[in-house]
């Protein structure tokens, strides 16, 4: 990266009219910031750009996997199919429950974890590292233990649920067309609510003290103490965990398609689960790339929502 | 505020004693998969499939570790992810550490299509970009290579990396720089001789950030390698599944020796981690 910007590594340089002069002839220039940000750029353009423009040039023909070569251009008919595909209204139906679920459930364990993780305890440094031992676990292991985990005759959650005398603690709920998306929900949730409470871990220590002393001392129950002093603090946060989550959760395909594949009769399938079963298990690269481009504007959608919700949440703050 | 905790009133320690009680039921839900698969691992057969399940582990089972290597190349596995999750982390910062400093300490037109466009790629599904990747690479011949799959993983990583480094430099104040550039230092050093210095625990959670994403992931690992000796140990767990062949507890004892690293590895820097990705994110 060096190589990029010669004269300012130059360090026999003496007096400061010769360094200003010639050894920070890039630095003081206005194409220094160009240079700092030229090759991720670059590298991102290639790796990202290229390969997305592509699969919106792939969406608009009938390429198959099995001759990539043969593809015809065909406009729009890909997402004209998918306009009128009920078994897509599904996709998007089912994409945007577990997206919602996620995101919900999330931040809701998120909170409740980070406020009982705020008071003070012993033990407490522990028992936050250990909360987030979730998230740090691979999603491959986590699915092939909640597989295990969910196993109808001999797994540990069936055996709880009978225990309790649960009727549905006698099927594999992962092979159950009502329980699958909750199964699916559960590991989900496990994996990803630890990184909301430590997001909202970190916020809760930007509630001022005093305020919440001064409004206890009012006689303010727990409740309105809440609602006055501790979410306005943590409001952006938890506006920008919402964005996160409902992307991460938008693009999530490891987790469910190794716990379900999409299935039973499509009752996990969401969009990136589609996508990947249409271009690998169908062929249809074309139709693929239409399905993915929807999700781009589906996640372009969330966020412009996001962006107008900070601005005025801005704009209130400032008046 | 441990000396209040320790003189409570008789209301206070009720209220005390329920509040430990959700403690440990959300610690023991955050850790039982975990636990569950190092009980599975250290289980013999016939109590996997009994009647009750065995909730202890018998460490007596604990050869079962040493088995799994002659049954499945699983040292090549591991091998593999941690050669990509190395890769990724070194490539990933060498590539974001100079575009943070920019967006931190600049103004420059194109700022904020740059900083769009890193948040843009968030929004991109890896198993969407997994055909064009391909074309790609079978052109660039990186298909079957490990150093590809290093690539393909970067560029998820540097977006969210070049952030979260930007939101610690925001922190560096400016007095500290400009100490150093009346020294002589040209920008280049200041920032990897001053700036990179002082924001080394934001470092080390990027790194971990990168690290994991290398040692996790699964989608390119599936589908830009084929070869077998060029598998990750994701790869190689996921095939578990669904074959009946090997033993359960052997499976369980590779997905704890894959999980374990990871785990233990975030727990002994997950101090950085979360200052790191907090002052990241909270920042925004």
């Amino acid at each position: 990266m060096a190589a990029v910007l010669p004269s300012s590594t130059d360090p026999a340089i003496a007096g400061r009219a010769a360094r200003d002069s010639r050894a920070n002839r890039l630095d003081g220039h206005r194409l220094m910031p160009y240079a700092l940000v030229l090759p991720a750029t670059l590298y991102l353009l290639v790796f990202q750009g290229y390969p997305l423009l592509r699969e919106l040039m792939l969406s608009f023909t009938s390429t198959s996997l099995l001759s990539p070569a043969d593809g015809q251009w065909v406009g729009l008919q890909n997402y004209a199919d998918l306009w009128r595909d009920p078994d897509f209204h599904r996709v998007i139906f089912t994409t945007l429950l577990y997206t919602a679920a996620c995101v919900a459930s999330a931040i809701g364990l998120g909170l409740g974890s980070a406020l009982l993780l705020d008071a003070p305890f012993r033990g407490r440094g522990i028992a936050r590292a250990l909360v987030t031992i979730p998230w740090a676990a691979p999603p491959v292991a986590v699915a092939l233990i909640f597989i295990w985990i969910y196993n109808a005759q001999y797994g540990v959650f069936g055996h709880t649920l009978r225990f309790f005398g649960i009727e549905a603690g006698q099927e594999n709920w992962l092979d159950s067309m009502q329980h699958a998306m909750p199964a699916v929900l559960i590991t989900t949730i496990w994996q990803i609510f630890p990184f909301a409470s430590v997001v909202l871990l970190a916020a809760l220590q930007g509630v001022p003290s005093e305020l919440r002393e001064a409004a206890v001392m009012d006689g303010a129950d727990r409740l309105s103490v809440f609602k006055a002093v501790v979410w306005p603090t943590i409001r952006p946060s938890v506006a920008l965990l919402a964005l996160f989550s409902t992307i991460w959760s938008l693009r999530r395909f490891d987790l469910i398609w190794l716990l379900t594949q999409g299935g039973p009769v499509g009752s996990t399938n969401t969009l990136v689960i589609d996508l990947y079963r249409r271009a690998f298990v169908n062929h249809h690269l074309g139709q693929a790339a239409a399905v993915g481009m929807v999700g781009v504007v589906i996640a372009l959608a969330v966020t412009l929502v996001y962006f107008r919700y900070t601005a005025r949440a801005e704009k209130q703050g400032a008046r | 505020m441990s000396a209040a905790a320790s003189a409570p009133m008789p209301a206070m320690s009720m209220r005390h004693a329920l509040r430990m009680l959700a403690v440990l039921a959300l610690l023991g839900a955050a850790a039982f998969p975990i636990y569950w698969m190092l009980v599975t691992s250290l289980t013999p057969s016939e109590a996997l499939f009994g009647d009750r399940p065995q909730m202890l582990p018998s460490f007596s089972r604990l050869p079962v570790y040493g088995e799994v290597f002659a049954i499945k190349p699983v040292a090549t596995w591991l091998l593999n992810s941690a050669w990509v999750a190395i890769g990724t982390t070194v490539l990933s910062i060498g590539l974001a550490v100079f575009p943070a400093y920019a967006l931190s300490r600049f103004r420059f037109g194109g700022k904020g299509a740059i900083g769009f466009g890193l948040f843009a790629t968030q929004m991109l599904p890896e198993a969407m970009l997994v055909v064009p990747l391909y074309a790609i690479f079978s052109q660039l011949s990186l298909l079957n290579t490990l150093s590809g799959l290093i690539l393909a993983n970067t560029a998820f990583t540097v977006p969210v990396i070049t952030w979260i480094l930007k939101g610690a430099i925001d922190g560096v104040p400016i007095e500290v720089e400009e100490a150093a550039r009346i020294d002589g230092c040209s920008r280049i050093g200041i920032v990897l001789q001053v700036v990179v210095p002082l924001i080394a625990p934001t470092l080390a959670a990027a790194a971990v950030i990168s690290f994991f994403h290398g040692w996790n992931e699964y989608v390119f690992a599936q589908t830009l390698i084929t070869e077998e000796r060029l598998h990750t140990a994701s790869v190689g767990l996921a095939g578990f599944i669904g074959e009946l062949s090997t033993p359960l507890d052997a499976v369980m004892a590779v997905g704890v020796m894959y999980t374990l690293p990871a785990v233990a590895f975030y727990l002994v820097v997950q101090r950085h981690v979360v200052s790191g990705m907090t002052a990241g994110s909270v920042k925004g």
